[in-house]
């Protein structure tokens, strides 16, 4: 037992008295879930991040030095994140992108702030995090309300009367539903359904009946591709032909694969652009560079936001020609403006929220292609 | 009225996928008085191994069909079946003599190391299934349409359920194997090779519920490295909801907790299904721990 | 002999009580927070030890009672302002309570089947949770602003001086160890362990088990629960991910492999389980995977844990003294 306490008591100590890194290089972090249940998003930003900072360093590095990725995983747990946070805050990095969850992101936000390292959410959604009035942090992802009010504007605009609304009660879902319902309620529009499914369950019969005999116009469904893949599948099975309209987490490839392209057809989601639809060089040979290297397109689009918020960092300091955490924070507030990014243009308001029109309305077509619509 | 019976035809139809897994469930419990934590996740590996074969191996282009389909889930439930015996091997046999809870530990452990062996071999992401292998037809009855592989889906779990009813009544291993079930010494003392046994049910159990796997995979379409875990402790739950080490108790309390679970999700509320479920195990065994069709669980003295 | 086998011991507990004492001068705010965490499960685990360690109960819904505190704690702070060290007790209770209701009915189970139970019911209570049960649990996305403690004015924020929360969760450590170890060896705690081991023999003895199995339930669950009103008020917010099925398995893994049923032995259970994935970081994808893996291996080799309770010893000095007798 002595023996195992002394081991424990030295790996602290060799741990914390680690030799103090090269100086010639720029350390941006990146906290992401590589372990837990978003164990999938995590490994997609890991890639994605380390795919745009080998292309810097290829192109000559920043402000002359290398830009290394340092890499935390906050396991998808406030706990984790928080402790992930804390250990970051320890090395030396000019700012962090990450994290998605928004009670992930909450955790590591003071530690951060403490610290007065730059953060740049990419997947956390909760109008919240924005309205606490801290001056370093910063998000690529577009917040509940935004995406909300897209929503409702689309559900109206196609003139739907009884609307059915149906989420997987986690945070991101839940909280896209409770907005859009806020909106809707105060139109002239009923809510004939707002209730939960169980994600990972793969059989939504009994929940598909359950809504079909409310007889919605349209169904809206905040939550993520497996679970709407598989009930477009089972929606055409049963022979009911509603619409079903999705928020940003139904966006991924393989959504078609899992309904097949006679179900998929006709589903329409919300969604900041994809890089395949930007017209701008960046989005282009990003998208290309990420195709040699991974043989597929990235999948989910709070990683490419994550693409985003290092891409936002790496300017800033390039901008400022500084690492230094206020200049960084001004850049971004005061000055950046229509910087093209991987989904779009990108600027920050003063609260650290990204501004602008984010969302636009895809549909899938007959083969299974996602159309923007106009 | 009309959404009743579609609730359950639902319900029936997820319950025999349950079956199809409790059955495993049941068997090694009948024997060795084990819950094998890691069904769940040999159920899992069914589905993954599935996909494996399907696209490495290209079956269905090479012979076509139906008859793919069935080389499939028979290639996997082997496969799943050795997988049986070598968990066995690892985590069980050593704990034979130990006190229970050595074994349900172990077996919890051999849990967590399948379901993240398989994230770390086939990635975090859900899979999908290559589609269009099965026949997508839908029978209608009273008006209610029900694709017709739900039909399918079912006849195989009855079908090999009722295989495994015969062959544990009627041969002489399955004799061997209800002895072994009854009394392990006793059996010894009668000249039944009961590590063979033991064997031959860590075979079949962890094989059927790699059909389970392959079926899920084929119909549903996708599959994650976490479906284990709750498709195994509703198994689970069907096992004790109709008598855990009987055979039919497990189809019939796959059946059942499916139904409930649709029914109690349609006219209570969809968000509380899996509350459901575990409130009807807790209930089972507080009020009925013999299950509906089997052997007494509680020990008062 | 005993005497110098004691005399081995003192010196290094008091060793690694004063490096405890002292570490948070030296080693930084990460790793202050990475011992606060220890102090946390170490709390947790001694809290199940009593069910699972003294009272042989295969308990894996440990985490339904330190959500409940938790959540009791958060509720009444951000409702009514509350300061968050008085809702220690309070938390407590409410998980007790909790326990007592639930435990009741299912305190005869055979051990397994218990197990299972207990899955169920920790479950249900993180569906309940997410679910916004009586609409005060604020749903997947839990509850935020929860207060720092304060002693006498002075804020104890975990957040950015995790050597102020250090000395606090150390101030409650102490008292735990030491009521728990004048626990272990009263009538309740010898009763239990007797139960634990023969429970036909004790119920013979005249002990009535159920009442003590249930005592034990309600103690071990009182504590998580206070254990969760530190735990809330050092994040200032929690959510049901904090409360799922595996926080009860780590719970599980640090009691069963460091030492069921004794308290040294769950606070190395703890240290290990919480600081080796911190210090050997490289290995983050793996660590649940070697989790399970030590899991089998342990009770393979040595199912009692690393450090397995020490049977009692009497000196024989005292025996003459006092003479008992039959």
């Amino acid at each position: 037992m002595k023996k195992l306490l002394f081991l424990l008591l030295a790996g602290i100590v060799a741990a914390t008295t680690a030799p103090a890194l090269a100086q010639d290089t720029i350390k941006i972090g990146l906290m992401c879930p590589l372990t837990g249940s978003w164990a999938a998003e995590g490994k997609d930003m890991k890639q994605i991040v380390e795919l745009l900072a080998d292309q810097v360093n290829n192109q000559g590095g920043l402000l002359g030095k290398e830009v290394k990725v340092v890499i935390g995983d906050d396991g998808g747990d406030p706990r984790t994140a928080a402790l992930a946070a804390q250990r970051m805050a320890t090395r030396d990095v000019a700012a962090v992108v990450g994290t998605y969850g928004s009670s992930i992101t909450e955790a590591s936000q003071n530690i951060y702030a403490s610290a007065n390292i730059i953060q740049v959410a990419n997947g956390s959604t909760a109008v919240r995090l924005t309205e606490k009035g801290l001056p370093y942090f910063f998000r690529t992802c577009p917040r509940d309300d935004e995406q909300g009010r897209v929503a409702v504007k689309t559900l109206l605009d196609s003139g739907y009367e009884n609307i059915a609304i149906l989420h997987d009660n986690t945070t991101y879902a839940k909280g896209l539903a409770d907005e859009a319902k806020k909106l809707l309620d105060k139109k002239d529009v009923n809510i004939v359904f707002f209730d939960a499914l169980t994600p990972g369950e793969q059989d939504y019969g009994t929940i598909l009946s359950k809504m079909k005999t409310k007889d919605p116009d349209v169904v809206f469904f905040t939550g993520y591709y497996p679970e709407a893949g598989l009930m477009l599948r089972q929606k055409m099975e049963k022979g009911w032909d509603v619409p079903f309209i999705g928020g940003d987490a139904t966006n991924n490839p393989d959504l078609v694969k899992i309904a097949g392209n006679k179900a998929a057809e006709g589903f329409r989601f919300l969604s900041p652009p994809v890089p395949g639809d930007l017209p701008t060089k960046e989005a282009r040979e990003f998208l290309d560079a990420y195709k040699a290297r991974y043989q597929t397109t990235p999948g989910s689009i709070w990683a490419v936001l994550a693409g985003d918020g290092f891409r936002v960092i790496v300017e800033a300091i390039k901008q400022t020609q500084s690492t230094d955490t206020q200049k960084m924070a001004d850049y971004l507030h005061d000055e950046m403006e229509g910087f093209p990014g991987l989904t779009g243009d990108i600027a920050f308001n003063e609260k650290g929220d990204r501004i602008g029109d984010v969302y636009r309305v895809y549909r899938v077509d007959a083969d299974g292609n996602f159309v923007l619509m106009e | 009225m009309e959404q009743f019976f579609t609730q359950l035809t639902n319900g029936l139809a997820v319950g025999g996928i349950y079956a199809l897994i409790a059955l495993g469930y049941t068997m090694v419990y009948g024997v060795l008085k084990l819950i094998n934590f890691a069904h769940g996740d040999l159920f899992t590996i069914g589905a993954y191994l599935g996909l494996t074969l399907l696209t490495s191996l290209a079956l269905t282009d090479h012979i076509g069909g139906i008859a793919g389909v069935i080389l499939l889930a028979v290639m996997a439930m082997g496969l799943v079946g050795i997988i049986g015996i070598l968990l066995d091997r690892a985590a069980y046999k050593p704990l034979r003599t130990s006190p229970r809870l050595s074994a349900v530990v172990s077996a919890l452990g051999a849990s967590i190391v399948l379901s993240n062996t398989i994230m770390l071999v086939y990635g975090p992401s859900t899979r999908v299934y290559p589609q269009g292998l099965l026949p997508g037809q839908v029978f209608y009855i009273f008006g209610l349409p029900v694709p017709v592989m739900r039909f399918v889906i079912l006849g195989a779990s009855i079908a090999l359920m009722i295989g495994l009813y015969v062959f544990i009544q009627r041969t002489k291993i399955g004799t061997a194997i209800r002895a072994a079930a009854i009394d392990q010494d006793a059996a010894r003392l009668m000249g039944i090779n009961v590590d063979r046994v033991i064997m031959l049910v860590f075979f079949i159990g962890p094989a059927l519920g790699g059909a389970a796997g392959v079926m899920v995979g084929l119909y549903y379409g996708q599959i994650t490295f976490t479906m284990g875990w709750i498709y195994g402790l509703k198994a689970f739950t069907a096992a004790i909801l109709g008598g855990i080490g009987n055979i039919p108790g497990a189809m019939v309390g796959g059946l059942l907790l499916g139904v409930i679970e649709a029914l109690g999700a349609t006219y209570i509320s969809m968000a509380w299904k899996d509350a459901i479920a575990f409130f009807v195990l807790i209930l089972i065994l507080i009020v009925r721990p013999t299950g509906l069709l089997g052997e007494r669980v509680a020990e008062k003295i | 002999m005993k005497h110098a086998a004691g005399q081995i011991k003192k010196p290094a507990y008091a060793v690694i009580i004063l490096l405890w004492l002292i570490a948070p001068l030296f080693i930084g705010k990460y790793w202050t927070d990475v011992l606060n965490n220890v102090a946390i499960y170490a709390l947790l685990g001694l809290s199940l030890n009593i069910i699972l360690g003294y009272g042989g109960m295969f308990h894996m819904g440990h985490a339904a009672f330190y959500a409940i505190g938790a959540y009791t704690t958060a509720i009444i702070n951000t409702a009514w302002g509350v300061p968050v060290l008085w809702l220690m007790p309070l938390a407590g209770l409410a998980a007790g309570l909790f326990a007592l209701v639930v435990a009741r009915p299912i305190i005869h189970l055979r051990g397994d089947y218990l197990l299972i139970v207990t899955i169920g019911m920790v479950e249900i209570v993180r569906i309940a949770l997410i679910n916004n049960v009586f609409g005060i649990t604020g749903g997947a996305n839990g509850i935020f602003g929860i207060s720092s403690p304060t002693i006498f004015g002075f804020q104890i924020n975990g957040i950015v001086a995790p050597a102020h929360y250090f000395y606090l969760v150390t101030a409650f450590l102490a008292i735990t160890i030491v009521l728990f170890y004048l626990l272990e060896n009263s009538r309740f705690g010898r009763a239990l362990k007797f139960l634990c081991s023969d429970e036909v023999a004790a119920e013979g003895s005249g002990i009535n088990t159920a009442g003590y199995k249930l005592a034990a339930f309600v103690i071990g669950a009182v504590w998580a629960g206070m254990t969760g009103t530190l735990y809330a008020s050092k994040m200032g917010f929690i959510s049901p991910e904090s409360f799922s099925f595996w926080e009860s398995v780590v719970m599980f893994m640090i009691v069963i492999l460091g030492g069921s049923g004794n308290i040294a032995g769950v606070l190395l259970g703890a240290a290990l389980i919480i600081g080796l994935p911190e210090i050997f970081q490289g290995l983050q994808q793996y660590r649940l995977l070697i989790f399970g893996l030590a899991l089998m291996i342990m009770m393979i080799f040595r199912p009692q844990g690393i450090l397995p309770p020490k049977p009692r010893s009497y000196p024989i000095g005292k025996l003459e003294k006092n003479e008992v007798s039959l």
